[in-house]
């Protein structure tokens, strides 16, 4: 068992009595915190997520009387743009799959889903956890930094950087 | 409450005060706003819709700057994007000759119809980008170690079935962008040995976007893959719970094969 620091648990407030309610086996998160570390739901969790819904709705509402979402012509399979491009969240594979089929299009996406599903069994350290960019993290949070950010070039370069025949393009000097 | 209680017969207008007071505590059983403890419990745990909360959570889960708000901005972004979609069915008809007619109508004829329509495309996006955004905030914070393995898990699933949902969608305007670019999408499965082709079949209904493809992709954006989707949210809301509320500092150091999970 754990030792239980009472200090811990117990806070000094005068104000207040505390008694021992429960003895609780377990490893829950709760079993440490202060009682004071606790807050009631409602309102405190309630309030911000209504908060943070209502501004959700506000934003959306500005952006769709700002920009209109795109729509082109008709489809016509008989003409193709050229390029045609994917989804913004789909140019990094489309990029890949201009190197190789299989390997940009298959075996890398694999890759990617079973990689951030082995992540937790893995990475089984138990460290590091509950704030942002633990130091006895850095080597898995740089990795993985890695990633979102060759992720991101991808997607820059099939967006902005390839024109006809997914040719490589400066976006500053085709415009004509 | 104080004469009406006292008078045997109150005055009609007190009758019609009891009488809404009535209905009004059948729907709101404790009051208006609670003010103590007993009442903001209850009002958590006798909801429906609020006892997917615990009744308290630390300070900690609830500091902005620590979830950046991104898996309920998530959440937000799916209930708009399931009442706009909701709204958008009564006028979109999933056929190849009529779908591009309902995107114009929409810009002219449905009043605030390009409201309704760029809310469900704007919400679309983001909603892509907030949760890849929300799972570099668990990666960067540790919150997938142990308790959580699990909910990570289901989080990858939840990715999946949010970029099916963006895809399936991208291709119901039916206009050039939406033909090519699921062209080009479905294309990529085909390249996948053995299994690629009867996908990229299965998916399309025949060889080449058409109207066939139209209705898998309308009855796979409407119907399947939000119903997953919100299973597999309740899946995840709910192990947020069982693994004792969101990840804390104290989580560091548990000892393996912690108790019942
Ligand atoms: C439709 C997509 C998703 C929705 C709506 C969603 C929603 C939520 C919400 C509301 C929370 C509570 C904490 C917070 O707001 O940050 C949460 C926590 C969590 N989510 Fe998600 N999520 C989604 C996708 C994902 C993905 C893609 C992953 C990871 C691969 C993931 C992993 C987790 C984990 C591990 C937690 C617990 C975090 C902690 O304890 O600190 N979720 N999610």
């Amino acid at each position: 068992m754990n030792e239980v620091n009472t200090k811990h648990v117990y806070p000094e407030d005068p104000s207040k009595t505390y008694g021992l309610m429960e003895l609780v086996k377990g490893t829950k998160p709760t079993v440490g915190l202060q009682p004071d570390d606790m807050v009631f739901t409602w309102p405190h969790l309630l309030v911000r997520e209504l908060t943070l819904f209502v501004v959700v709705v506000a934003v959306l509402l500005v952006l769709a009387f700002l920009f209109n979402a795109p729509l082109e012509e008709l489809a016509n399979p008989n003409h193709p743009p050229n390029p045609a491009k994917a989804p913004w969240y789909f140019l990094g594979l489309q990029e890949l799959v201009s190197y190789s089929a299989v390997i940009g299009g298959v075996m890398i996406p694999t890759l990617i889903v079973l990689g951030l599903a082995l992540v937790p069994f893995v990475d089984r350290k138990r460290t590091g956890i509950g704030v942002w960019f633990a130091k006895e993290r850095s080597l898995a949070n740089g990795l993985f930094l890695t990633f979102l950010i060759l992720m991101l070039v991808l997607i820059i370069v099939g967006m902005f950087f390839r024109g006809p025949n997914w040719g490589f393009v400066i976006p500053w000097e085709s415009a004509q | 409450m104080n004469d009406s209680t006292q008078n045997a017969r109150p005055a009609p207008r007190n009758r019609l005060a009891e009488f809404g007071n009535h209905i009004y505590r059948s729907l709101f059983r404790y009051g208006r706003v609670p003010q103590d403890a007993e009442g903001q419990s209850y009002a958590v745990f006798n909801s429906l819709f609020l006892h997917i909360h615990p009744v308290k959570v630390s300070r900690h889960s609830l500091r902005f700057g620590y979830t950046l708000g991104l898996g309920v901005i998530a959440t937000a972004l799916f209930l708009v994007l399931t009442f706009t979609g909701i709204w958008l069915m009564f006028y979109y008809f999933p056929s190849a000759s009529e779908a591009y007619n309902r995107m114009l109508d929409l810009r002219s004829a449905v009043d605030f119809g390009f409201v309704l329509r760029n809310v469900h495309k704007w919400g679309a996006e983001l909603m892509v980008l907030v949760v890849i955004l929300h799972m570099a905030r668990v990666f960067f914070t540790g919150a997938y170690k142990p308790p959580r393995e699990f909910n990570w898990l289901v989080g990858i699933l939840l990715l999946l079935l949010t970029l099916g949902l963006s895809f399936t969608g991208y291709l119901l305007p039916w206009d050039q962008l939406a033909f090519w670019a699921i062209t080009v999408g479905t294309s990529i499965a085909g390249y996948a040995p053995v299994l690629g082709p009867p996908l990229r079949r299965f998916l399309l209904g025949g060889d080449v976007v058409g109207q066939e493809a139209l209705v898998r992709f309308y009855v796979l954006h409407v119907v399947i893959l939000p119903g997953l989707l919100s299973i597999f949210l309740a899946v995840h809301f709910w192990r947020i719970r069982k693994d004792g509320g969101l990840s804390h500092p104290d989580d560091n150091d548990i000892p393996p094969k912690g108790g019942g999970r």
